[in-house]
């Protein structure tokens, strides 16, 4: 026997992963495609596709607990329901975003999605609930070299089928060249009497639809459970990003091909299992930065970002007094309200400051930024409870882990603009989570506990919560020092007009990537900063903080408080942090207000709270005045 | 030196099967104005784009003052001296007028990079940016935030900020789409300012316009160049003719 194949596993085995890849690629395949046919038409990202498959899961179980519906019944009305609600929240809320940048659809379906998932975990058991196998589909068939039940080949055929008939529909028949008409121009697809808004809301309840029924595929193969839907979105993400969304059949090739990909890992790699598909994307991402089946045009930036307040106050004078008063308050602060809960809003106050450097003054929607806040803590936490390194060091060897993380990703991500550059930092975040589940040193679900707090230099001894707490407050200080200082510096005037016209900024000679790159890097290491400080005040790093919930945060603490201004980051801290502590018995429900809270803010309240308030302060002030000349804006299309 | 300052040869760019400039060939002569005129989607912003690197020619070879340009990077011509507008004005909209010459003018100073130092350091710009400023004649709006000026003062601001550029080569795009009358007058007068001290390739339908400032014109149909010369001989070709009367062009 050849010596080679001792190295082959065998064939079972081989085969028996291959089966799973191509089960999973499977459904990879059937949500990127309704993502893909979705982003074509409305040029949204429909960040609660995930939350929709796990709804035709869901549904499925009902109709076969609560009815006595069976699956192929579910089959059909699975979709057809959770479709028919899609349409609902395209015809309510979406479609008013269709004029605004698009990274606020991203941002309401993410909204959509949490409200969903909540619900879902507040009425089913998160652990799993087994949805058997139609009774008609329960045999298996011998194959010689291994068994394969028929339901599996049933979802790997099914799926195809439907792939392939969603690709004839959109390619070869008069409703598919309508979409494509619609998508290329939609004026002009208008001029020819077409109804293009009910175009698009048959295209998103189409797309919906599609998610759902993957939903109920999936349902005897998977446990069916509430995160069903955001365990696989984000993989998703990444295959889109991989296969590139103007291609309907990049969107199936790339699908199956990475579930295969992920198969065969399984088998030869396991440890890699769960992040080989954000590796090829980082691969990808280098080689080919359109993605393989990307066309320039689907790769075409989007507008500027638009809707951050310009909020400063305006005079020397104010600005000096509203520091001072910022100052004494936070000096005081630990003599009204608890240092532990205080030192939370801090933390995560520069977290979001962070983030909003990066989105308010970049125009770059990072979905990521808890890889960099809870690397940075994971790296302080060890540095100092195991290396045993004194608590200044620990944070400064936090900032740098995060920084050089942060070099990494964001020389992937800005390859990528708009709500690509979100997407990517959402899977690479997601592959920082992967590894932090699988490396020893962060003890899995345990995370790295009872890290010390020390002694400052040697001299104050941080277990003291005042002390602690005015060492905290020191570095905020400094962290949001830096940020300010960035944005009012001769690097902030660059990057603001980036944001605001990036081919105009190259067009003066700036090479706009690397004025990105820094700000993401800079965004990375104060995340890391408030990581890091995270770690020490409550002596532990864990899971929780590299969970994509806490990116979710950052960007709803700065919605909340404001995109775009000083303090909205600040006050969107107070308010998150202040559910997380008092609200923490309402279980499930916290994920729901969180999720209405980002619908609200996208719907009514772009500005945020702090950007709101400025706008009515300045229209106040402004009453007197006559109102500017908007001028003539005449813009041509083509 | 060579009379031309920029000089395409053979240029092509396909987007899937369909060729938008299918071998083109222009030479812009130094200190000319020079225009490109043709029916919509003739290929001339494409011609745009390949020329300042916004697109990656399918083939062909661009020269700029003998340097060969075509594998370089947009910013890095922007950097040479070729610098463009957009035919969708692009001015930095939720910037003020002041702000927008200080981006233009603040990359040579060197600092773009500076992240921590304080913005008021660009304040010796100043001098450079309300002389440029009042060029266009915006001096009453130096505060205003571009959003809030006319379509034609947006478009004189786009003009002041590639003048800060100390460009050796103007690329206009529709300079007078979407303007107003006397909005035309008072940028063809800038445009014809300019020309006399840089070379001004510019695109543009309106033809009295055209027939006014340019020294020389090149007319692209399809793809491709259909004639080439002065106002009066480019009018006269019975080619240009048929082309515009084909594409029913107003
Ligand atoms: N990114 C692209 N992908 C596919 N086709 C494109 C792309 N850009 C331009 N085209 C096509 O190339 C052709 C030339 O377009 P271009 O914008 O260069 O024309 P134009 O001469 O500037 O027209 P106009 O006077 O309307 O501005 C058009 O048919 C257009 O549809
Ligand atoms: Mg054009």
């Amino acid at each position: 026997m050849p010596d080679f194949l001792h190295v082959l596993p065998p064939a079972p085995v081989l085969f028996g992963q291959l089966l799973i890849g191509l089960i999973n690629g499977s459904f990879y395949a059937m949500l990127s495609l309704g993502l893909a046919v979705i982003f074509g038409l409305l040029n949204i990202v429909n960040f609660a596709h995930g939350a929709q498959y796990m709804l035709g899961a869901l549904c499925a179980y009902v109709l076969l607990t609560a009815f006595g519906i069976g699956y192929w019944p579910a089959l059909v009305i699975a979709p057809v329901v959770v479709a028919a609600s899609g349409i609902a929240l395209e015809r309510i809320l979406l479609r008013h975003l269709y004029q605004v940048n698009h990274l606020y659809g991203m941002l309401l379906t993410f909204g959509v999605a949490l409200v969903v998932e909540g619900l879902a975990r507040q009425q089913f058991s998160a652990s799993g609930n087994s949805y058997a196998t139609p009774a008609t589909l329960t045999s298996a068939w011998n194959l010689g070299f291994m068994f394969l039940p028929v339901y599996r080949a049933w979802v790997i055929g099914g799926s195809l089928a439907i792939c392939l008939l969603t690709w004839f529909m959109i390619e070869r028949t008069r409703l598919g060249a309508q979409l494509r008409a619609a998508t290329e121009n939609p004026l002009l697809t208008r001029a020819f009497g077409i109804n293009v808004p009910r175009l698009v809301t048959v295209t998103y309840g189409f797309g919906v639809g599609l998610a759902a029924l993957a939903g109920v595929m999936a349902a005897p193969v998977y446990q069916v459970n509430p995160q069903m839907g955001s365990d696989i979105i984000i993989v998703v993400f990444a295959v889109v990003v991989i296969g590139g969304m103007g291609s309907i059949m990049g969107a199936i090739v790339s699908g199956f091909g990475l579930g295969i990909a992920e198969g065969l890992t399984k088998v030869f790699y396991p440890q890699a299992s769960t992040t080989v598909v954000f590796i090829i994307m980082a691969v990808v991402l280098l080689v080919r930065p359109n993605g393989l089946f990307g066309n320039m045009a689907a790769a075409q930036q989007g507008h500027a970002t638009g809707g951050e307040a310009l909020v400063k106050a305006r005079t020397p004078v104010a600005r000096r007094a509203l520091l001072l008063a910022a100052l004494v308050a936070g000096l005081l602060a630990p003599f009204a309200v608890y240092p532990l809960f205080l030192m939370k809003v801090l933390c995560f106050a520069l977290f979001a400051s962070a983030f909003n450097l990066l989105l308010g003054y970049g125009g770059l929607l990072s979905f990521g930024h808890a890889a960099y806040f809870g690397g940075a803590s994971y790296v302080t936490a060890y540095c100092v409870k195991l290396l045993g390194f004194d608590p200044v060091l620990g944070i400064v060897a936090g900032v740098l882990g995060a920084g050089a993380l942060g070099t990494v990703c964001g020389y992937l991500a800005i390859r990528r603009q708009g709500i690509y550059f979100s997407m990517i930092t959402l899977a690479l975040a997601q592959m920082v989570y992967f590894l932090a589940v699988q490396a020893p040193f962060t003890n899995n679900d345990e995370g790295i506990q009872g890290v010390p707090r020390g002694t400052l230099f040697g001299l104050v001894n941080l277990n003291d919560p005042l002390a602690m707490y005015y060492f905290v407050f020191a570095c905020f200080a400094i962290g949001s020092l830096v940020v300010y200082r960035a944005i009012n510096s001769p690097f902030g005037n660059v990057l603001r007009s980036i944001r605001e016209n990036e081919a105009r900024a190259t067009s003066l000679g700036y090479f706009t990537e690397r004025y990105k790159l820094l700000a993401f890097v800079l965004s990375t290491m104060i995340a890391g900063l408030a990581g890091s400080l995270d770690a020490l005040v409550f002596q532990l790093a864990s899971l929780t903080n590299v969970h994509w919930t806490m990116s979710g945060h950052a960007v709803l603490m700065t919605i909340l408080g404001g995109v775009g201004t000083i303090s909205g980051p600040l006050v969107g801290a107070f308010i998150v942090a202040g559910m997380e502590n008092y609200l923490a018995h309402l279980g499930s429900w916290v994920t729901v207000i969180h999720g209405g809270i980002f619908i609200v803010c996208v719907m009514v309240f772009r500005r945020g709270i702090v950007g709101e308030t400025a706008q009515l302060v300045l229209a106040w002030s402004k009453a007197s005045r006559p109102p500017v000349d908007v001028g003539r804006f005449r813009r041509r299309f083509q | 030196m060579s009379p031309y300052i920029l000089e395409a040869d053979a240029l092509r760019k396909d987007f899937g099967g369909f060729s938008a400039v299918a071998g083109v060939n222009l030479r812009i002569q130094r200190g000319t104005i020079h225009a490109l005129i043709g029916p919509n989607g003739a290929g001339k912003s494409t011609v745009f784009n390949l020329l300042t690197k916004f697109l990656q020619p399918t083939g062909g070879t661009i020269t700029y003052n003998g340097q060969d340009i075509t594998r370089l990077r947009p910013a890095a011509v922007a950097r040479l001296g070729i610098v463009r507008s957009f035919q969708i004005s692009a001015v930095f909209s939720h910037m003020t007028v002041r702000d927008n010459l200080r981006v233009a003018l603040q990359r040579r100073l060197g600092t773009s990079f500076h992240f921590w130092r304080d913005s008021a350091g660009l304040d010796v710009l100043d001098g450079r940016a309300e002389q440029l400023i009042a060029a266009v004649g915006l001096q009453d709006a130096i505060d205003v935030i571009a959003a809030e000026l006319s379509y034609g003062r947006r478009r004189a601001l786009e003009i002041a900020t590639t003048l800060a550029l100390d460009p050796e080569l103007l690329l206009l795009d529709e300079p007078m789409a979407g303007l107003g009358r006397e909005d035309i007058g008072t940028i063809s007068d800038l445009i014809r300012q300019v020309g006399e001290r840089y070379t001004v390739l510019m695109v543009e339908h309106n033809l009295s316009v055209v027939s006014a400032l340019s020294n020389r014109i090149t007319v692209m149909a399809r793809g491709q160049v259909l004639a080439e010369g002065s106002y009066a001989e480019v009018s006269a070709n019975p080619d240009v003719r048929s082309a515009y009367m084909g594409a029913a062009h107003a």
